[in-house]
């Protein structure tokens, strides 16, 4: 029974031709362990430099994402701040091209924001993101912001093809939240 | 003023500020877990290194492979600290390096150079290593 359960959800990731997931919680830690375990994948697998710099960069900036704008998280301090944010992160091949599915929690209130931001970016080809960047590379960050917009347009212009993004609302005044981008 | 000398880590870069030469160099990759942290203290020594009177010229050696948003933010405010005090009269220049094939890596060398009036910034190719 064990092992028919567990081959199950295997069998499911690898017909998704997912390679890495991870789900429970997440921290700085975790994303430089899974980072580098990424990165020595492709590099193995004899994937250009500059290539395995662009699928790490939108993993990071995916990840970070969901340290610190999780809405389930633990935090604390031992020796050094910890913290522990609840996501998931899916990375696979499909039709010749790497993704990155990065899913956690957020506020429902924070929905209308992060959605006019993803829709936005969304709509903006190569030169307008570039533009978009530069701008933002500029701008003093907003409050708490703690970088994000950069993040998120980092993500955009790295993937190859618009993100992809979506919302499932739960029923504690949160909602689902995911984003895909393909390199 | 002392030289600022940190080795690299698996996340952060090697920092090579040779302060009395006026040579300043960042190398390897950055994108530490907490990036106030980690640039505070590069801020801190580069703010009172350009305020010393009458310093010689300053090269400024941008050898990143890789840097996250939030390092960037970081490396931006640096060079508006240098465009600034080119401003002021110092002699100032900066070369971005790339590697070959590294697209991203050179279009961001041009985001950053955009509006430096200044300092005098070089894009420059170097050859990949190999590795990533």
């Amino acid at each position: 029974m064990l092992a028919q359960q567990y081959a199950g959800i295997k069998r499911d990731l690898d017909e998704k031709g997912i390679i890495f997931s991870f789900s429970g919680y997440l921290s700085e830690g975790i994303l430089y362990s899974l980072g580098e375990a990424l990165r020595e994948k492709m590099t193995l697998e004899e994937t250009d430099g500059p290539t395995v710099r662009r699928v790490f960069a939108v993993f990071v900036e995916q990840m970070q994402n969901i340290i610190r704008y999780s809405a389930e998280k633990v935090t604390g301090a031992r020796e050094k701040p910890v913290e522990l944010s609840a996501g998931m992160v899916t990375i696979g091949m499909e039709g010749g091209k790497v993704f990155i599915v990065c899913g956690n929690t957020v506020y429902n209130a924070d929905v209308p924001r992060l959605r006019d931001r993803l829709e936005h970016l969304k709509g903006l080809d190569k030169d307008a993101l570039k533009t978009y960047y530069r701008e933002q590379l500029r701008e003093t960050p907003e409050e708490g912001a703690r970088g994000a917009n950069i993040g998120l347009i980092e993500i955009a212009r790295r993937a190859s093809e618009p993100i992809e993004y979506d919302f499932l609302e739960l029923d504690d005044g949160k909602s689902f939240f995911c984003l895909k981008a393909r390199i | 003023m002392e030289s600022l000398k940190l080795p690299a880590t698996g996340r952060t870069p090697e920092v090579d500020f040779d302060f009395a030469q006026g040579v300043l160099r960042l190398s390897g990759e950055s994108y530490p877990d907490d990036v106030a942290t980690f640039f505070g203290p590069i801020f801190a020594a580069l703010r009172s290194f350009l305020a010393e009177e009458g310093g010689h010229p300053i090269r400024f050696d941008m050898e990143l492979l890789y840097f996250n948003s939030s390092s960037a933010k970081a490396l931006m405010n640096i060079f508006q600290m240098l465009e600034t005090a080119a401003g002021n009269g110092r002699s100032i220049s900066v070369t971005w390096c790339y590697e070959e094939n590294d697209d991203s890596m050179q279009e961001l060398g041009e985001d950053f150079a955009e509006d430096l009036e200044h300092v005098a910034f070089t894009l420059k190719q170097i050859p990949a290593d190999g590795a990533s």
